[in-house]
């Protein structure tokens, strides 16, 4: 990721090529679709700095004319005074160029240390900004995508505009400076050497172009089969205890090795031809310094010129390359930059969670009351595909309501509505008798807490992942807490208990203690209405328990939902909502359902179809 | 990074030829300065026309020669370094493969695959960059300062001995850099680590409130991020305007000493000119230098960890052959292809085993003594953590216990060889494995001339069949990540699928039934009982258990019950509650949510 940070200097080739070599493929080559708005909306950024960048403007400016008058100085050096009599002040002379380098070196400085001030400013606000938006964006825009993708907008995109302002930036600028700067001085000192020294341009684009036309498809060959390999490397050690047990260890040997001389093969092909661009650079500049020097030195027998003016060209003509060189590769940059800030503001311009209404309720105390009325709801309002059709039900405060039903019958979707991660598209729905598009958010989330069955933790301790239910409790209530939810036994086993350092996601304990800590965690958060998923997965039968025991205790005094897949569970229940293909189709609790003797009877006897056969 | 070069010998001759190529190339570079002092010495000063034809003669030529010898070297180079990526790679492998399950687990299964990678290819692209450009810095710059001390032995000496000091003080300042960087890194990580958490956490953060929480702790990170990275770039960023101010002092000197030598008539303006040449040669050259030091920590950083892959000790994986044999090469071939005329029966027994992970002191099972008649059935049954799937990979020989002896068949499995016990297990582990390609493909994984009837028959036994048939392109179909996916049962019931197409003796079920429903399971298990294999199964279920022949109860890695349900019911109090709190409330059903 910092690779290019790394590589403050120029080098001696294109770095495009060396790139390609070190990735696994993954990156497509993207351009973007609207350059003028991406640019003026990155400007807007810039512009919080605009008198810096004026600043920074400034001292390119000069360090371009610095670089210019270098060679320049050196040739009048020679002319007038090694070559001269002497008699002027050569003393003199030598201190404006020792000025002059010292002003190169001062304003090179300068430029480089405001940019990377500037830049470095500009993308920690964009970083900023992209985050807090990402906290704004309504749920279903993270169910539409893959996380991958969208962590790759906040990371790599963002990465590439940071390097991009680092250093190409000023880069792309000062080389045209360099350039048209170069070809002016070169045309006043002589017309006839430029033109001897620019000969070698037309040829140099030609070569260029017939190269890539050849690695282009022989560096997507080579990705191709560079993540072909990388794949079954990924695939087959990721299953090797299955290629043990199995006795597979010569097969995927020799697939393996297939695969890794095609890689090869095409490798060869690619790195060979696309090695031709810097040699091909490097004779034409070779060329131009031959021509230069012979023509040049004939010139200057018939006086046309002086030893000076060729100096300054050899050098000149020693350097232009670098410039155009590295307009070519800071271009490719500079592209996929712009195209990684549209997809970045892409985000930003996604839709956000709609505002609350004005005038929005903020609910101090709940009592738990919750009605649906003929709520429906569907992902596209336009298509008639309702995942929930019709639901009406109504819970007391502090009952607990089972949801039943196979996947897809829309169990999660309710509960989604009733966070309001989802909106319905007809219907109400009420708490304490306020139809909850009429509360502000915060303060109905407030009064919610989720136990799910893949318990996300945080890396931190566990202390801290408790409390995260209520951030000012204290450590008597977070202990407090984790004792109601039968978590604290484990917890003061460990050798750290409370300050045990969970990895990302919780690693370091098992699932089942995991939801011991979620529950501790809710409990903490104190809420009047409760949304738990039974784990379906088989956590062991004394953690179980345990769990079964503290969620017990959670739900007591609370209304809780609970997406349920066990009898006794739901045997408890006050009452069971069976849903099918998005119906609320019986409801009732146990004894009435059974008495009722439709599907819930049907599940109940064990007769069910293998559930998620078609799921996904 | 010796060991990793050593695989490139095999391709010295282009290796060489490479260098050579490159030194051509960089001569004729390093005389062209030599050359225009003699065109302005000898010809322009004095003029006289054909001096200057013929040096400039020689520019033009020497330019061509340049250039073929350029191209000829980006042959050679490629060929070396891709050749010695695909050895390198090659022996990675096959080291990897060969390396018993329990040193396998030494690695992180991620690491390893970045090994074979990342690092691969990092050293590979080193080996070309070394032949084409990093070799060739040192070379400028060291020929730059011979070159100058022969146009002009005093002046020249001027850059000879600015040019150390420069080199000393790049090299100091990338050192300092480095460390920056990865200071850097780090802090990159962080702020990585709190997007990764926000994104896979963020529908608890929204039920939770805490927005303004998170969004102050991005900031922090990303705040003390740039911080960091303004700072290391100011550093690095300093580096080339004193090196140019360096060497330029160095050319204001050379060309002041020149004219005091050039008025004594002790140096001509070509030599001084000349000079000044190399001087600015040089400045371009060392500016590449902290880019070349970065890539070669980097590669070196790679080699080490490639290194230690090759070097890994593996002594247990020796022991386990049949007919130990001392050459490394034939690790696979050694236990020869035997006919199947000493089918495995199926008999298991464990005498006192106990076993603990390699590295740990915690004894994950211990004293376990038991023994099961050929076609018989073992359930399994224990808490989380108390060793039920450690258990049964001893028996596969994954891993070796660490007292006490597993026979099969009444035969130390250590003396049995390796290919021949795992020839005749099924195993089918707690997490599903399949590999991208065809349904069909993933069930003869198992064995490898499984005919397509044997595929059909394996799949209807496992369940499968009919769902198969029912996908859009039957047993054709893909999966992964091009292709379908699947439910979670239905992997499962393929990965069984895919043990019992090995017609095995013993067949291992590590919980591998968790995502079918009771009816499809009991469907299984009576196929399972017409196998008359001997069978274990890992399960939370007392469902599967009834029918079990013999019920192995683990607590914490003791074998605390064993025995047939009936037996277990009158005489494990344990045994009794499990029962009992999954009896009570009926059969349990599953239903998958997502």
């Amino acid at each position: 990721m910092f690779k290019a940070l790394t590589e403050p200097f120029r080098h001696p080739y294109p770095g495009k090529l060396i790139k390609q070599g070190a990735g696994t493929g993954k990156k497509p080559k993207a351009r973007a679709k609207n350059w003028s708005g991406t640019l003026g909306r990155l400007w807007l950024y810039l512009a919080e700095r605009k008198y810096k960048l004026l600043l920074v403007l400034f001292m390119v400016l000069l360090n371009s004319g610095l670089a210019l008058l270098g060679p320049y100085l050196i040739g009048v050096a020679v002319d007038d005074y090694l070559e001269g009599v002497g008699g002027q002040p050569w003393l003199l002379f030598l201190g404006g160029l020792a000025l002059a380098y010292g002003a190169t070196s001062l304003t090179s400085w300068l430029q480089n240390i405001w940019m990377i001030e500037i830049a470095q400013e500009t993308v920690f606000r964009l970083r900023r900004d992209l985050f807090a938006k990402l906290h704004r964006l309504p749920i279903p825009f993270y169910a539409k995508r893959q996380q991958g993708e969208i962590m790759s907008r906040v990371t790599n995109d963002i990465d590439n505009v940071s390097v991009t302002l680092n250093s190409s930036a000023i880069q792309i600028f000062s080389s045209i400076l360099i350039l048209v700067g170069t070809l002016t001085v070169m045309l006043i000192l002589s017309p006839l050497l430029t033109l001897l020294t620019f000969l070698v341009v037309p040829l140099m684009m030609l070569g260029m172009r017939w190269i890539t036309s050849r690695t282009g498809p022989l560096f997507k060959r080579r990705q191709r089969d560079l993540g072909e390999l990388n794949g079954y490397i990924e695939e087959t050690l990721s299953g090797q205890r299955i290629i043990k047990a199995f006795s597979r260890e010569e097969r995927v040997i020799g697939e393996f090795r297939q695969r890794n001389a095609a890689i090869r093969e095409s490798g060869f092909w690619a790195q060979a031809i696309s090695g031709f661009i810097p040699k091909l650079m490097n004779a034409l500049n070779n060329l131009s310094f031959a021509l230069v020097a012979g023509i040049g030195g004939i010139l200057a027998i018939h006086g046309q010129v002086t030893v000076g003016v060729i100096i300054v060209f050899v050098e000149y003509a020693r350097q232009f390359t670098r410039p155009l060189n590295d307009l070519a590769n800071q271009w490719n940059t500079l592209l996929s930059a712009i195209a990684g800030a549209e997809r970045v503001f892409e985000v930003m311009d996604e839709p956000e969670e709609s505002r609350d209404e004005s005038g929005a309720k903020v609910l101090r105390e709940v009592e738990g009351t919750v009605e649906f009325r003929e709520v429906s709801f569907s992902y596209d309002e336009e298509r008639d595909d309702d995942i929930l059709e019709n639901i009406s039900f109504h819970a007391k405060p502090g009952q607990m309501i089972a949801l039943v039903g196979p996947t897809g019958a829309g169990k999660t979707t309710l509960i989604q509505l009733l966070s309001r991660f989802y909106e319905p598209t007809k219907g109400v729905i009420t708490l304490d008798g306020y139809d909850l598009s009429k509360i502000t958010r915060d303060s109905l989330r407030g009064h919610m807490a989720f136990v799910l069955q893949d318990s996300f933790l945080f890396a931190g301790t566990i202390r801290e992942n408790i409390r995260y239910g209520r951030l000012n409790a204290t450590d008597e209530e977070v202990e407090e807490a984790a004792k109601l939810a039968n978590a604290h036994s484990f917890i003061a086993r460990l050798a750290e208990g409370y300050d045990k350092r969970l990895g990302v996601g919780g690693e370091g304990i098992s699932q089942g203690q995991k939801q011991l800590l979620a529950i501790a965690r809710a409990m903490l958060a104190n809420p009047s209405v409760l949304v738990l998923d039974e784990a379906t997965s088989s956590i062991d039968t004394v953690t179980e328990l345990k769990i079964q025991e503290g969620l017990q205790r959670l739900m007591q005094g609370r209304t809780s939902f609970v997406i349920a897949h066990r009898l006794n569970t739901i045997r408890q229940a006050d009452k069971i909502l069976v849903l099918q293909g998005g119906k609320l189709i019986e409801q009732g609790d146990h004894e009435a359902l059974l008495r009722q003797g439709g599907f819930y009877k049907e599940l109940h006897q064990g007769h069910f179809e293998e559930e998620g056969e078609n799921a996904q | 990074m010796r060991t990793v070069l050593s695989f490139l010998r095999k391709y010295r001759v282009a290796a060489c030829a490479a260098l050579a190529m490159m030194l051509i190339e960089l001569s004729v570079e390093l005389i062209q300065p030599l050359i225009i002092s003699r065109i302005i010495d000898e010809g322009i000063a004095v003029k006289d026309l054909t001096v200057v034809w013929l040096w400039g003669g020689i520019l033009l030529v020497s330019a061509g020669i340049a250039f073929v010898a350029g191209l000829a070297s980006s042959f050679f180079a490629s060929h070396a370094s891709q050749g010695f990526g695909f050895d390198l790679r090659d022996r990675l492998y096959e080291k990897v493969q060969s390396l018993s399950y329990p040193v396998f687990g030494r690695f992180a299964t991620s690491s390893l695959i970045t090994r074979l990678t990342g690092d691969v290819t990092q050293l590979q692209d080193m080996v070309f960059m070394g032949l084409r450009f990093a070799t060739r810095v040192p070379l400028v710059v060291f020929g730059s300062m011979i070159m100058a001390v022969i146009v002009h032995g005093k002046l020249g000496l001027m850059l000879a001995v600015l040019t150390p000091l420069v080199v000393w003080f790049v090299l100091w300042m990338i050192n300092r850099t480095s460390a920056r960087f990865g200071q850097v890194q780090k802090q990159m990580d962080a702020v990585n680590g709190v997007i990764q958490e926000n994104m896979t956490g963020m529908r608890l953060i929204r039920v939770f409130v805490r927005r303004d929480q998170e969004n102050e702790r991005f900031r922090k990170r990303s705040g003390e991020l740039m911080q960091g990275t303004v700072s290391a770039l100011r550093l690095s960023e300093t580096t080339t305007p004193v090196l140019l101010l360096m060497m330029n002092a160095g050319i204001l000197a050379v060309l002041w000493f020149g004219k005091i030598d050039i008025a004594a008539g002790n140096a001509s303006i070509g030599q001084v000119v000349a000079v000044v040449n190399y001087a600015l040669r040089t400045v371009g050259a060392l500016s590449a230098l902290s880019w070349i030091m970065a890539s070669y920590s980097r590669a070196s950083a790679s080699a080490a960890r490639t290194i230690e892959v090759l070097g890994t000790e593996d002594p247990s994986e020796e022991q386990w052959e049949e007919k130990p044999e001392s050459s490394r090469k034939t690790v696979f071939n050694r236990v020869e292809k035997k006919p199947e005329d000493q089918r495995m029966k199926g008999e298991v027994e464990f005498s006192r085993v106990s076993f603990s992970y390699p590295g740990s002191n915690l004894k994950v099972l211990e004293d376990i003594s038991f023994r099961v008649q050929p076609g018989e059935r073992v359930a399994i049954l224990g808490a989380t953590g108390s060793g039920k799937s450690s258990l049964v990979q001893l028996i596969p020989g994954l891993y070796e216990p660490t007292g006490g002896d597993i026979a099969v068949d009444g035969k130390r499995i250590g003396l049995l060889g390796t290919l021949r016990l795992r020839s005749g297990i099924g195993y089918v582990p707690q997490e599903v494995i399949l590999f991208s390609g065809s349904v069909r493909d993933n069930i003869a994984w198992g064995r490898e001339d499984a005919t397509f009837e044997e595929i059909q028959e394996a799949a209807r036994q496992a369940q499968i069949h009919e769902t198969i048939l029912s996908l859009p392109q039957g047993y054709d179909t893909m999966l992964g990540q091009r292709g379908v996916n699947l439910s979670g049962g239905q992997k499962q019931r393929l990965s069984i699928a895919r043990a019992l197409v090995r017609r095995p003796a013993i067949l291992i079920l590590d919980d591998s039934t968790s995502a079918l429903d009771t009816r499809t399971e009991a469907a299984l298990l009576m196929e399972l009982d017409r196998l008359s294999c001997t069978t274990f199964l890992i399960t939370q279920k007392i469902s599967s258990t009834v029918s079990a022949d013999l019920i192995l109860l683990l607590d914490e890695g003791h074998l605390i019950a064993c025995g047939k349900h009936e037996e277990l019911l009158a005489d494990s109090p344990l045994y009794r509650r499990i029962a009992e709190s999954q009896q009570g409330g009926g059969d349990r059903y599953v239903q998958s949510t997502h």
